[in-house]
């Protein structure tokens, strides 16, 4: 059972940049071909952690999320050692939900029975489809075959608090073949799915190739009937649709990620990662070799930071809970907007709470725009 | 004061970039006007606009000093605008002259603006002096250009003189052709003074300054001196020449041609057109031929920012200092806001105040799409209709009249068929075809101001790959059957985008138009129907459909101050908007829509 989260409750995200190639989609903070950094690198970020125990003394900790970059090119040993320490210098509690991301092909039932045992309760697997077609535009290494295996290794281990991860409406999907994706998914029931909607982003050798114009950008009304139609099916499947791109059997919601959009604390340890504390934000450097010179020498590597204002804060907290399916106080809602909103069935209603249905979630910066409107 | 008998007032008209500037330059070099090293490239054309524009504006006087077999002369060069939006300027211009130089593009022969110039200069009972000019050009045809100035002006091949302005060449012929054959000014040197006002323009520290032709009299350098038409006096405080730098004189005398720093603060109160007398010494008869300003083509003026309705005012009452033909009044529109429907001599004068609005009063604005001015006539009364939102409905009146003008377009044979083609779609009826030489045609049309206002310039040149000329002038109304088009988004009118447009035009421009805002409007949370509408029949419609997808796919603990910068640039996009009824529209989609058409088309 996983511990309820207080609103003082933080979240440890540590982050791991190594990948075995890069993805032409991924702007996230990942290298390929410095696995080799990898055991300085445990030993960084267990270093930082002891910059950070002392301030941090006294918040409880109730989840541990070890994101990428692909977590799993470390050992589980090294993996089992960070978590060990990070209970040492945190106050974390008993039964704490602890994810780890794993790439398919980076896994084998051995990996994963080992991954158990250090103390790992939450998979979160890299799957993104199972149409072959999809995988290569995606430029993912890992073949539709090895994430089902991945999935079935992950059950064999033992861990029953799994994710897969999934993107549609990239080049080559299909209605069918994303309805195709989503049926496989549910028939190997994960207890939990994130299907995000491809997101162009600047930079990434995807938004180059979109930018110049040589391939389209993606249709937002394909991606809509999409997002409809794993709406419809997840829902079948017995899911709950949490968020913009979540869906958990109950209870399995991912309680790491629901601090994000609660506004809970959470420390980010690693190159590149993000904290947020007492209304400040700061973030490490990116590059890992900075990263690890810069705890070398002792000092924090923390690249920047920010104290959001009143305003600040407050788009900040509207735009991260009008994404959960719970909503927001009706308080918030002007009369006439909601009543817009119900009307127009992109949002209900219930108990003091103004929720986004499945339609309006697809909408939610609208939401926070008309709200923002009012704001000044 | 000057001896009359040496005093030789002109003008050169010609068609554009037929060299007039440049025979201007030479005139100054030969009499020695400019000292060398101030001279430039295009002395005259002094407002820093129309430099960059390349065009005249304002009308010039300078005067030039010129000695020839023993005797100097006095040569009052009058420069005059060139484009059809100021005709009114260029008649009293050429009001003040005895004499012209009708100057042609050796390679180009005659043009549109050749004619019409030439033929206001017989109208005002000038001497013309016929030049063919850029003999210097490989591709010049002299003697065919020389035959076809011979023609127009009926006069012997012999006499056409042929001078390159460029190089200099045959330039001293044409002066003292000038000489010969302009003659002096004449008038009564002991009589009430009497000066037309050719010109005029506002100087910020000295007032109204008129340029001026002296015709009777003599005007004092100081004194109470009455404007005739306008009835109003004001006590002068300088009379002088331009030379072509200000040159303050005692006096200025028959015949003379210069300026009156008049002691009035509003061109208004010193019109083109308009004759100084003095109060004390008033002459009985004003000189013939003065003309109110008359506004052809309207267009409403938002600032983009609606705080800026104040700044704007306060710009258009000082712009109006220095433009007597420019007139405003307040309006208001549902979807812009608070504006001044505004009256301007043709588009050229528009784009200019428009310009200098932007650029010397730092204002953002937005322009409703021109239109000129309708007659709505009934029961016998007749009203004049500045804004097509101000349109009657079909019924409640007798009938509307439309402004026209006669239009001249001179074209290769070739492409006559073209030309023809253009004018018929544009509700034109021809008037006159005459062949100014085996392969050039003349044809002049009877056509609707509404049609050549847009894009008609644009379409002529592309159809006639850039040969054919075009100049008009104003003719008259005439009844026409109009109606109005209005747009609406969602079922709510959008006043700003309402047009008045011939009957059987009027679907077409609706389905222009709502095809241009399908482009244009954003998607909404709803579908929004965008109509064009005849009263309250549908002509055309689009559907915008409901936007499905705004939502960042995944915000994690990294990605909230990113994101949340993204949601304030949406933000900051939103309040640009404008609301019409319930949809959102951006200013860029006003600014958009409403961009004169230059597209293809008639």
């Amino acid at each position: 059972m996983k511990p309820l989260a207080g609103s003082t409750d933080a979240g440890l995200y540590v982050h791991v940049p190594f990948c075995l190639t890069r993805c032409g989609y991924c702007d996230f903070n990942a290298y390929a071909g410095l696995s080799h950094l990898g055991p300085a690198y445990a030993d960084a970020l267990r270093q930082e952690a002891d910059l950070y125990a002392q301030d941090w003394a006294g918040v409880r900790v109730v989840s541990i999320y070890l994101g990428g970059g692909t977590p799993t090119t470390l050992s589980p040993e090294a993996i089992g050692d960070l978590v060990a320490a990070l209970r040492e210098r945190f106050d974390v509690a008993a039964h704490a939900e602890v994810t780890c991301e794993a790439n398919p092909d980076t896994v084998d039932r051995p990996y994963l029975e080992r991954l158990r045992a250090v103390g790992i309760t939450r998979l979160s697997i890299g799957v993104q489809s199972f149409d072959p077609a999809v995988l290569a535009s995606l430029e993912r290494i890992h073949s539709a075959d090895s994430a089902r295996r991945a999935f079935a290794d992950a059950r064999a281990a033992g861990f029953d608090d799994v994710n897969l991860d999934f993107i549609y409406g990239a080049g080559g999907e299909t209605p069918a073949s994303w309805r195709q994706t989503l049926d496989e998914a549910a028939d190997l029931g994960p207890d939990h799915l994130s299907c995000y909607a491809l997101t162009i982003e600047p930079g990434t050798p995807l938004g180059h190739r979109v930018a110049t114009g040589r391939i389209p950008f993606p249709d937002p009304d394909l991606q809509a009937d999409l997002y409809d139609a794993a709406c419809e099916r997840l829902a079948t499947a017995g899911y709950g649709h949490y968020e913009v791109s979540n869906w958990a059997r109950a209870g399995h919601e991912c309680l790491h990620n629901l601090g994000y959009w609660d506004g809970r604390p959470y420390l980010g340890l690693g190159a590149g990662a993000h904290s947020f504390r007492d209304g400040r934000r700061w973030w490490n450097v990116r590059l890992p070799q900075r990263y690890l010179d810069q705890v070398a020498a002792g000092s924090l590597p923390v690249e920047g930071q920010e104290h959001p204002d009143e305003e600040e804060s407050g788009l900040e907290r509207l735009l991260l809970s009008v994404r959960l399916a719970r909503g927001i106080p009706d308080s918030w809602v002007p009369a006439d907007v909601a009543e817009a909103y119900v009307a127009g069935g992109l949002a209900r209603r219930q108990e003091g709470r103004f929720a986004l249905t499945d339609r309006g979630m697809l909408l939610a910066n609208d939401l926070v725009l008309a709200l923002e409107a009012r704001d000044c | 004061m000057t001896d009359p008998s040496r005093i030789r007032n002109f003008a050169i008209i010609s068609h554009i970039d037929h060299g007039k500037s440049t025979l201007a330059d030479r005139f100054l070099d030969l009499t020695h006007a400019v000292p060398e090293r101030q001279m430039r490239e295009q002395y005259l054309d002094r407002m820093d606009l129309e430099r960059e524009r390349g065009i005249t504006i304002k009308a010039q006087a300078v005067r030039l000093r010129y000695e020839q077999d023993g005797t100097e002369y006095v040569l009052n060069l009058i420069d005059t605008p060139g484009h059809v939006d100021f005709t009114y300027e260029v008649s009293r211009a050429l009001a003040a002259c005895e004499g012209a130089i009708l100057l042609v593009d050796a390679a180009q022969g005659i043009e549109a603006q050749t004619l019409a110039n030439h033929h206001l200069a017989e109208q005002a009972g000038l001497t013309i002096v016929p030049a063919v000019n850029k003999i210097d050009l490989p591709q010049a045809d002299v003697p065919e250009a020389v035959r076809e100035l011979a023609e127009l002006t009926d006069q012997e091949e012999e006499s056409i003189l042929r001078v390159s302005a460029k190089t200099g060449e045959g330039v001293p012929d044409l002066l003292a052709a000038l000489i010969e054959r302009v003659p002096p000014p004449t008038g009564d040197a002991d009589g009430p003074p009497r000066a037309l006002i050719f010109d005029s323009a506002y100087d910020a520290y000295r007032g109204v300054v008129a340029y001026v032709r002296v015709v009777d009299g003599e005007l004092p350098p100081r004194g109470r001196i009455r404007m005739m038409a306008t009835r109003l006096e004001s006590e002068s405080e300088e009379v002088g020449v331009f030379a072509p730098d200000p040159f303050p004189l005692q006096a200025l005398g028959v015949g003379e041609v210069g300026y009156v720093v008049t002691g009035v603060k509003d061109v208004r109160q010193a019109k083109v057109g308009d004759t100084i007398t003095l109060a004390a010494r008033s002459a009985t008869e004003p000189l013939p031929g003065y003309r109110e300003p008359k506004p052809m083509v309207w267009s409403g003026l938002y600032p983009v920012d609606g705080d800026d309705f104040a700044p704007l005012r306060d710009a258009l009452d000082k712009l109006r200092l220095s433009d007597a033909a420019l007139v405003y009044e307040p309006e208001s529109s549902r979807a812009l806001g608070f504006g001044f429907r505004c009256g301007f001599l043709g588009l050229l004068h528009m784009d200019i105040v428009r310009e200098r609005l932007e650029r010397e009063f730092d204002l953002s604005l937005i322009a409703t799409a021109p239109n000129v001015a309708f007659r709505v006539v009934s029961d016998g009364e007749v009203r004049e209709v500045h804004n097509p939102s101000e349109m009657l409905a079909p019924g409640t009146y007798d009938r509307v009249e439309e402004p026209y003008v006669v239009a001249t377009i001179v074209t290769p044979s070739e492409h006559l068929g073209a030309v023809l083609d253009l004018c018929q779609a544009r509700r034109g009826s021809l008037e006159e075809m005459r062949y100014l030489a085996p392969e050039r045609v003349e044809v002049r049309y009877l056509l609707p101001l509404a049609e050549i206002i847009f894009d008609f310039f644009d379409q002529l040149k592309s159809r006639t790959r850039g040969y054919a000329s075009l100049d008009y002038e104003h003719w008259g109304h005439q009844p026409s059957e109009l109606v109005r088009v209005d747009i609406l988004l969602h079922g709510e009118p959008v006043d700003a985008f309402s047009s008045v447009v011939h009957r059987e035009k009027a679907a077409a421009y609706g389905r222009r138009m709502v095809d241009r805002l399908r482009e244009l409007i954003p998607r909404q949370l709803f579908d929004v129907a965008i109509q064009a509408a005849i009263g309250s029949r549908i002509v055309a419609r689009e559907t915008v459909r409901a936007k499905r997808k705004d939502v960042l796919a995944k915000c994690y603990g990294g990605d909230v101050t990113r994101k949340r910068k993204l949601l304030e640039k949406q933000k900051s996009g939103k309040k640009r908007m404008r609301r019409v009824g319930k949809v959102d529209v951006p200013q860029e989609a006003f600014i958009a829509a409403l961009r004169v058409d230059r597209g293809p088309g008639p």
